[in-house]
């Protein structure tokens, strides 16, 4: 560079009055910007954000379970940037991942709990009140329609140690029955579906095998947008692999396949059992793995057997030719691997469409082999901590709450009196909206999620939660969509200011850190769930549950013996230094190998360490398209800088850039032509539930009578239908009728 | 055990003081943990303040080794087939240069194309193309842009810049952003700090597929290239200013791949202090041009009369120049605004302004002063032709202002007629309202406009009949031009002059609405109602009032076009954009 680094300024001030042709080519603002070498190998960054130490963060957006490295100043974050020596991000990280920041400094953060007055609006209040009000007006709930009539609704964004906390406070401490978490809405079918077929809630992969493969194949999946750093792992590949994308809409994963199979919504089942079909009628099946570790072959030969290649032709719209072409792929590769997220998750058949993907790579032998699986994608950053420790569904650590030897070892671990542990699980997410409905619970406790816009039927989750006699909302930012409908709100510290544990979906336990000094006198979930446990008088209980690292040793033992056992892992800083730890890691198992993946042995969970092939024949979409709603909604992931419903991410003034203002309906260019619409115009898009205004997006990657809206506006799930799968209650948001109506 | 642990909880009642104490020493003890920071003291860390960057082995390949030699520059090279559009590199951008909250130097657009059997989608990243003739660099009034003549890396000085935005005018990418809290234009710099010293810049640094790459192209191949090549389809035409990045593609694109907002006509943020300073300037030189036309044909006018409306335009232009400062984000540095001479459209305006200025204040000094035309011996015919000379020239050189940045819609044709003819209409309107309030033996206008004796009456009638003609002419003038723009409504391409029409009849239809209801009551309906009413006896004073009306309805009228002039200009850019 050839421009003079001295002193212009100081020359140009010497002078009487300034020359206009002088250049000035330092300054304050040239200083601004100017990059200076950083330490920490962070090489060059402007001097207003060079840090004097760095601390890794894993991220606290989706399931991929980046580590970001948190630039520091005394202490306290200032910048970050994604961490170049962790095994799943290697350097990387997606616009969320590098905005994780912003969100924090949000004027619409929580700064004290806010209590709802008797004209209805929240006022400020200080703790001990809203503890007060919180503890006296459960109980009086409680005391008046039974224990179960007050149930929570938790998250799979806090970490393992506070959604065990919260699951065992509330209902060994608290005597609350039902509780769940919107990992209902994300990962349920994917947790059902193992349970099942493999006998523990096991996604096998590690992601090493994105770059094994030769054949890839994704089911309603889009990494490029929703995994960005996953894909990065897809485009690392060298074996040059056949990318099979299986998916209504062409996403930009579908374009950068090798092939994409736009199937009819809601055929995948009977693609999947007509695939398995051709596999085994041309003998493309593995019998000796099948022999010795997969149950129930005879039975799922006679029952895919009826799937015929027309059959599945006609059902899913693509042809014979090319179906026989995806089960030869399946056939030739050497190392296949099957990926499914929310196309598959969110479905109402969603369990028996995961274990159809889950029963061609048991069927094959593609698993336990790099480069192999059934492998789902995870939402959540913590949707399998959620799974493992909620005590929700799953007694802590993975275990059965219908089991008495269960029981007994977690309350001898935890030290507390077995009776207090129910016996059966919680009701799902739709169970505990229905009770309700029905008048059965009549206090909530919602915590870190959003369901008066992201619950499915979106107007009939507000009309429920409006029946609730008391709802608390516990959340970082009072202004969502269902922060302002609570009778109190308590505020929470986020991601970045407090400590814990997620656990991505390779099942890497990683670790977060206080960063950032949270606002006003919002405290961490963890702090509220120890005031919560001391107003309620039952802090005994929880005396050893101090902070977050002694919680994750408690945790760790209770996973002992368990196919997630950690004990092996013994406190933070060993995660921390090992770029975290993929479970299982029992005591005495030394930590060889950062990329492991399960089965290498072929012994699956169930007792006779065989997989189940499961399935059952496939149903009609409850509300197909008709003439007054003639068009297919499908919901979804709208940009990679765009996360559930915009609590945080809508806080960037960064990712505000990176996505539309407003809600937009993608629309096939020939229903466009034959309604008229135009590019950007507005309309109603009405469904038999609600109708919202969107902007049209005319886009061919919509199949014609079909149309596609993100799931981040707040008005969208008006319009979906609620209807569940009937094993994993897991919303299926992916298909209901809509109509388009111009208005301007 | 429901009962069982709901028994147990009403045992510790809130009413136990102690307890309650207790809790509320958990309180404070918890809200001062959660101020306490201990990462750093918990946690292992880098004690090593390494020097080298960590990344550096990720992006070793993925920029130069060596700097340009000679005939060569950096320039950026994307390939779009690894692309899968997260917007990393647009974050990361803003991330490691510490940029303003909502400033950013990099965007990613969106073509979609093809047909339901293949349809497209094709993310496109895209920041400063380094121009082999960027031109910001040209039209940037005060030289605050710097193309290094070892890299070609377009830079801008910071500490240069004043702030007048037409950098953001001129730059077919829309590249430049503008920051009201600085006052002040930035750009990206290719990170150029960090490839002095071998490392990447922040955007291939972050591409988790290494899309983006730095790579030194031979400045001819760009030049051979700009024959043909588009930088993407949709992307505004290469020869504009020679952009340096490639983008790479193995895939046939279809030929209907189009940005995903090529449909979508939005209209621009329009320059109010623009708006009133060509509106304002160019009704100053209408006015001197109207007087000198008047003068020069009715010589026994009497001369008051022009120098009040000297004067009066003369203050019009003053206030239309004071409030262009208002558009600068530091007018303080605007001494620095005649550096750029040799190349910007901008210095040559504000130079043609201060001579119009200086030769306008020199006719004033004719008009009220007696001593100029004593000593000199010249008549005021030659300081006001001196007058309106300048005047054209300065409206001329703010119609190259604009016809400069090639903006599809700012043509030569459209800017000047448009200039010209504001200048004329109001100049006239203005001009006409003059003398006829001279008409009226009024006090109360007297001492603006002066008071006009029979003798005189009989040529300004004459003139102001002539006058009321002309302005009518130049009306139908305007209003044909203006509208010629909406047979585009019907053209099957969509031309960025389509695409004006559209937002002309669509989001601006109200404002459209109101710019032609004045247009035409102020220069055609008032104008023939004044013609209509000067024959009647006692037209003095109704006549003034219509000219006022007209005068101030035109003024408003053109201040209408002119925020449309601004906000159908349908700026050039990468294609595709997220809003």
């Amino acid at each position: 560079m050839n421009k003079p680094k001295v002193d212009d300024t100081k020359t140009a001030s010497k002078l009487p009055i300034p020359s206009p042709f002088e250049r000035v080519f330092d300054g304050p603002l040239t200083q601004d910007l100017l990059l200076r070498p950083a330490d920490f190998g962070l090489g060059m960054l402007p001097d207003r954000v060079q840090p004097d130490a760095t601390t890794k963060v894993v991220c606290g957006f989706c399931s991929t379970g980046c580590s970001l490295n948190v630039h520091l100043r005394e202490g306290e974050a200032i910048n970050l940037t994604p961490a170049t020596d962790y095994p799943v991000n290697m350097g990387m990280a997606c616009p969320k991942g590098w905005e994780a920041l912003a969100p924090l400094k949000s004027n619409d953060r929580g700064t004290t709990p806010l209590l709802k007055d008797r004209s209805g609006r929240l006022q400020p209040t200080d703790w001990a009140t809203a503890m007060e009000q919180f503890t006296g007006r459960f109980r009086a709930i409680q005391a008046e329609h039974g224990a179960e009539s007050v149930a929570f609704l938790g998250t799979g964004q806090m970490p393992t140690e506070e959604l065990a906390f919260l699951g065992a406070l509330a209902k060994f401490g608290m005597g609350m029955k039902h509780g769940d978490g919107n990992t209902r809405q994300c990962m349920a079918t994917a947790v059902v579906a193992y349970k099942q077929s493999f006998g523990f809630d096991a996604p096998p992969y590690t992601y090493d095998d994105y770059e094994h493969s030769d054949v890839m194949v994704f089911v309603g999946a889009n990494p490029c947008i929703a995994h960005p750093i996953m894909w990065q792992r897809v485009l690392r590949n060298q074996n040059n692999p056949e990318i099979i994308v299986v998916d209504p809409r062409t996403t930009e994963t579908a374009v950068a396949a090798t092939h994409h199979y736009a199937i009819a919504p809601k055929s995948d089942l009977t693609l999947f059992y007509g695939i398995a079909n051709i596999l085994i009628s041309e003998g493309w099946i593995d019998p000796d793995f099948i022999d010795r570790h997969v149950n129930g072959f005879e039975d799922f030969k006679q029952h895919v057997s009826e799937y015929s290649a027309e059959r599945v032709a006609k059902a899913t719209g693509i042809s014979v030719e090319r179906l026989t072409y995806l089960a030869l792929a399946i056939h030739r590769g050497k190392r296949v691997s099957f990926w499914w997220t929310m196309g598959v998750n969110q479905s109402y058949e969603g369990v028996r469409t995961a274990q159809s993907i889950i029963n061609l790579a048991l069927i094959t032998g593609n698993i336990g082999r790099p480069g192999t699986g059934a492998n789902s994608i995870t939402g959540q950053c913590n949707a399998m901590g959620s799974r493992l420790f909620s005590n929700t569904t799953g007694l802590l650590g993975g275990h059965d709450f219908g089991n008495p030897q269960h029981r007994e070892k977690v309350a001898g671990i935890l030290g507390i009196d077995e009776s207090v542990i129910p016996h059966e699980a919680s009701d799902p997410y739709d169970e505990i909206i229905n009770k309700i409905l029905k008048g059965k619970i009549k206090g909530l406790w919602i915590l870190a999620t959003n369901p008066a816009h992201s619950w499915i039927n979106q107007n009939f989750c507000k009309d429920v939660l409006d029946r609730l006699d008391f709802l608390v909302v516990q959340d970082m930012y009072h202004s969502t969509e269902t922060a302002v409908l609570a009778d109190l709100y308590l505020p929470a510290a986020g991601w970045g200011e407090k400590d814990g544990t997620f656990i991505n979906s390779e099942r890497r336990i990683g670790v977060i850190k206080k960063v950032a000094r949270a606002p006003g006198q919002a405290l961490s979930d963890f702090s509220i769930l120890q005031l919560v446990a001391s107003y309620w008088g039952c802090q005994d209980m929880f005396k050893d549950w101090s902070d977050p690292e002694a919680v994750f040793k408690i945790l760790a033992k209770l996973s002992k013996d368990q196919p997630c056992d950690i004990t092996g892992i013994s406190d933070y800083r060993m995660l921390d230094d090992n770029g975290g730890i993929q479970w299982p890691l029992p005591e005495g198992q030394a930590l060889e190998n950062n990329q492991r993946r399960l089965f290498e042995d072929g012994r699956f969970f169930h007792a006779d360490g065989k997989a189940k092939l499961l399935f059952e024949d496939p149903k009609p979409m409850p509300e197909p398209a008709t003439t007054a709603y003639p068009f297919l909604l499908m919901t979804g992931r709208g940009t990679a800088a765009q996360w559930h419903t915009q609590t945080r991410t809508g806080k960037s003034a960064v990712l505000r850039r990176l996505y539309p203002a407003e809600a937009y309906v993608e629309v096939n260019p020939r229903d466009a032509k034959r309604l008229k619409l135009r590019a950007h115009q507005r309309v109603l898009v009405q469904s038999q539930r609600g109708s919202i205004d969107a902007r049209v997006a005319i886009t061919p990657t919509v199949q014609i009578g079909q149309v596609f809206m993100p799931m981040h506006y707040e008005d969208v799930n008006q319009l979906t239908l609620a209807h569940f799968d009937p094993y994993s209650h897991q919303p299926s948001y992916k298909n209901c009728a809509v109509n388009i109506v111009p208005t301007d | 055990m429901a009962s069982a642990s709901h028994n147990s909880a009403n045992q510790a009642t809130l009413s136990d003081s102690s307890a309650a104490d207790a809790s509320v020493g958990l309180i404070d003890r918890l809200l001062q943990k959660q101020q306490q920071l201990t990462a750093v003291e918990r946690f292992a860390q880098q004690q090593d303040a390494r020097l080298k960057p960590e990344l550096s082995p990720v992006y070793r390949d993925l920029i130069p080794l060596e700097k340009p030699s000679e005939g060569e520059q950096y320039s950026f090279e994307v390939d779009l087939d690894a692309c899968s559009g997260c917007k990393a590199c647009v974050a990361a951008c803003h991330n490691l240069n510490g940029l303003e909250e909502d400033e950013l130097w990099r965007n990613v657009g969106t073509l979609v194309g093809g047909n339901t059997e293949l349809p497209v989608i094709q993310h496109v990243t895209a920041s400063c193309h380094h121009c082999l003739e960027p031109a910001c660099m040209g039209g940037c009034p005060v030289n605050a842009y710097e193309k290094d003549p070892i890299t070609g890396i377009v830079e801008h000085l910071d500490d240069q810049c004043i702030g007048c935005k037409y950098c953001m005018f001129m730059c077919p990418y829309d590249v430049p952003t503008y920051s009201s809290k600085k006052g002040i234009v930035r750009k990206c710099n290719m990170c150029s700090d960090r490839l002095a010293v071998g490392e990447a810049p922040a955007c291939v640094q972050a591409c988790p597929h290494e899309a983006i790459k730095i790579r030194k192209v031979s400045r001819e191949e760009i030049i051979e290239n700009s024959e043909t090549d588009q930088l993407v389809p949709g992307a505004p035409d290469v020869h504009l200013t020679l952009p340096t990045t490639r983008y790479n593609t193995k895939k046939v694109l279809p030929r209907n791949l189009l940005p995903n907002d090529y449909y979508v006509s939005k209209s621009l943020h329009a320059h109010f202090p623009l708006v009133f300073m060509l509106t304002l300037t160019q009704m100053a030189f209408g006015i001197f041009a109207a007087c000198f036309f008047v003068q020069q044909a009715y010589p026994s006018i009497s001369a008051g009369l022009f120098a009040r409306l000297d004067a009066i335009g003369f203050a019009i232009l003053c206030a239309g120049l004071g409030v262009a400062t208002l558009h600068l984000g530091r007018p303080f540095k605007a001494y620095r605004a005649m550096a750029g001479l040799r190349t910007s459209w901008l210095s040559r305006e504000i130079l043609c302004f201060n001579l119009f200025a200086g030769a306008a204040s020199g006719l004033l000094a004719w008009g009220w002063l007696a001593m100029p035309e004593q000593i000199t011996g010249i008549s005021r015919t030659l300081p006001a032709a001196a007058t309106v000379i300048a005047g054209a020239i300065a409206v001329a050189s703010s119609a190259m202002l604009y016809i400069a940045t090639k903006r599809p819609l700012w043509t030569a044709f459209r800017t000047s007629s448009f200039f010209f003819l504001t200048g004329a209409i109001v100049g006239i309107a203005t001009v006409m309202l003059a003398m006829q309030w001279a008409l009226v033996d009024s006090k109360s206008s007297a001492w603006l406009f002066g008071s006009i004796t029979e003798s005189g009456s009989f040529d300004i009638a004459a003139a102001l009949n002539v006058l009321a003609q002309a302005l009518m002419l130049f009306t139908v003038c305007k209003l044909a031009i203006e509208g010629s723009i909406f047979g585009n409504l019907w053209s099957v391409q969509f031309t960025p002059q389509r695409h004006a029409a559209s937002l002309m009849a669509g989001e601006l239809r109200w404002t459209l609405i109101i710019r032609f209801a004045l247009l035409v009551s102020g220069g055609l309906l008032l104008p023939s109602l004044f013609l209509a009413n000067a024959q009647a006896t006692d037209a003095a004073g109704s006549g003034a009032v219509l000219m006022t009306f007209s005068a101030v309805m035109l003024l408003v009228g053109e201040l209408f076009e002119r925020y449309m002039f601004f906000a159908v200009s349908v700026a050039r850019r990468m294609p595709g954009a997220p809003n």
